[in-house]
């Protein structure tokens, strides 16, 4: 299987800065996107830190691994080292200064090897999948909501009736250390992924997600109908949005890879 | 005269009035309250009225009894109080109101989008609680009648299909056997199972045609393979 994908990032009609960043690669297969945290630029550092780190793992192809699950596959026991290797670069930059301190990040990322898709998130960005016309949420929220909602007493239609809204339960580069939840599937010829921060899933429903989603032409259209949304719905907070095909490799695919490598 | 809403995802299950003493609350059939559900201990908690105070206390349960999202052992009760157990809420219906606890203020003043991270000691109390109470489903499909590579079919991933093309969990064979019949999700809460194409798919003899939650036993016909879902284990996940 391979992806086609296509993202955006937009500041928002409300914030003074963009503090989210994305990463795409479909070489590599890898998707990520990190919404910062912290005062004046310091999240925007974060964000940047963190998307980083963790391309250049699968840049250099690192197989650093450390420790091994073996109840996950290499690529998810790579795709966590490398997130715990963001976490570390981003928790050192915000020791390196008093600026800097106290920033962090969410993480949202996912790579995909032959017909498996490896994911891994901290905080509330989010990866969904989009199958045979219906959304799921492939990540759960590490929020203070979220985790309400799986206690059951708050109520997901209404997650206003928390008193904080944004509170994290897990970041990235807040401590030396942190734990990120690991995901697998097996991808099938049509799947869609999205991966997107807060701001878009705040402000625009899974519905509506979907029914962008499914309609958009490619990619790139889906990211942009997607980010005009959420502004249109209010914008209060930075707009980030990854759109990935996967399908099939087809069989002049490796003809035209090999042309295009002359192109450059 | 108070009473209790036992709520099961927002569905008001039972509805309990409070006429008498104390109020149990378990998975044994001695309990007033009986939730069966492996996150609840026999005897978990009682609820106790003297004169116009209610109380609930734990009963040294497994995984605990949360007020308002605390863990609690003894707590007086108030009009609107939500008790945790297990995936299970108990709504308060009394007619004395919580005075305005003032640590509940905390996050406000604060502007509704900013986002910020909460304390490690914080933040390590709500996931050992939340992992804690919230059992992980694992189930999948035993195959009772037709052909199929296994006879047992355990659906581990959040989404998963059913169907002739490569990649689905249950791989159905023959010439008119659909590419994608049925997609199974996987959520803490239970699974459920969608048709996608135009092949029938019948849960108990009756066609489906939207999502329908499975419970443990339901049979399943796709064409000609009849299966059986079946829960294969509520662990309670280990803490983060």
């Amino acid at each position: 299987m391979i992806l086609t994908a296509g993202g955006k990032t937009d500041q928002g009609l409300v914030r003074a800065n963009n503090e989210d960043h994305i990463y795409l690669s479909e070489r590599l297969g890898l998707v990520a996107v990190a919404d910062g945290i912290g005062g004046r630029t310091s999240g925007e550092t974060a964000s940047k830190q963190a998307v980083k780190a963790l391309s250049d793992y699968f840049k250099k192809g690192s197989q650093t691994i450390s420790p091994f699950d073996s109840s996950y596959s290499e690529t998810t026991n790579r795709l966590n080292a490398a997130v715990m290797l963001a976490n570390r670069s981003v928790y050192e930059k915000a020791q390196s200064s008093p600026e800097l301190n106290g920033m962090g990040t969410t993480l949202a990322a996912a790579v995909l090897k032959g017909n498996q898709l490896s994911f891994a998130h901290i905080g509330d960005s989010r990866i969904y999948l989009v199958r045979s016309g219906s959304i799921e949420q492939l990540t759960e929220d590490h929020s203070l909501v979220q985790e309400q909602i799986r206690f059951d007493w708050s109520n997901k239609n209404a997650p206003e009736r928390s008193v904080v809204k944004n509170v994290l339960t897990r970041a990235v580069g807040i401590n030396s250390d942190v734990h990120a939840d690991l995901g697998e599937l097996t991808v099938l010829q049509g799947d869609i992924l999205l991966l997107c921060s807060d701001g878009l899933h705040n402000m625009v429903s899974d519905e509506e997600m979907l029914e962008i989603i499914s309609r958009a032409g490619n990619v790139h259209a889906a990211c942009e109908i997607l980010i005009d949304m959420a502004n249109d719905n209010g914008g209060q907070d930075n707009i980030s949005a990854i759109v990935g095909y996967i399908h099939q490799e087809k069989w002049y695919s490796s003809w035209s890879t090999f042309m295009n490598a002359f192109r450059r | 005269m108070a009473k209790i809403l036992l709520k099961y995802k927002d569905a008001v299950v039972q509805e309990i009035v409070l006429d008498k003493g104390i109020v149990g609350i378990g998975r044994k059939p001695d309990n007033s309250i009986i939730i069966d559900n492996q996150a609840v201990s026999g005897h978990h908690a009682i609820i106790e009225a003297e004169r116009s105070e209610l109380f609930v206390e734990d009963l040294q349960s497994l995984n605990g009894t949360f007020l308002n999202g605390q863990r609690i052992t003894r707590a007086e009760l108030f009009n609107k109080d939500v008790i945790l157990i297990g995936v299970h809420a108990l709504e308060i219906v009394s007619d004395k109101d919580r005075l305005s606890d003032p640590n509940a203020a905390g996050g406000r003043g604060r502007s509704m989008y900013e986002t910020v991270v909460i304390t490690p000691e914080e933040q390590k109390k709500i996931i050992l609680a939340a992992s804690k109470a919230i059992p992980d489903v694992l189930g999948g499909f035993l195959v009772i009648q037709g052909s199929s590579d296994h006879k047992d079919y355990v659906f581990r991933e959040k989404v998963s299909t059913i169907g002739k093309e490569k990649g689905s969990v249950i791989r159905l064979r023959g010439f008119f056997a659909p590419k994608r019949a049925a997609l199974v999700n996987r959520r803490k809460e239970g699974y459920f199972i969608s048709p996608t194409g135009s092949k029938t798919v019948k849960v108990n003899g009756d066609a489906i045609d939207r999502r329908y939650d499975l419970k443990d036993g339901d049979i399943v016909d796709i064409g000609r393979l009849k299966l059986q879902f079946y829960i294969k284990e509520f662990h309670v996940k280990p803490s983060a």
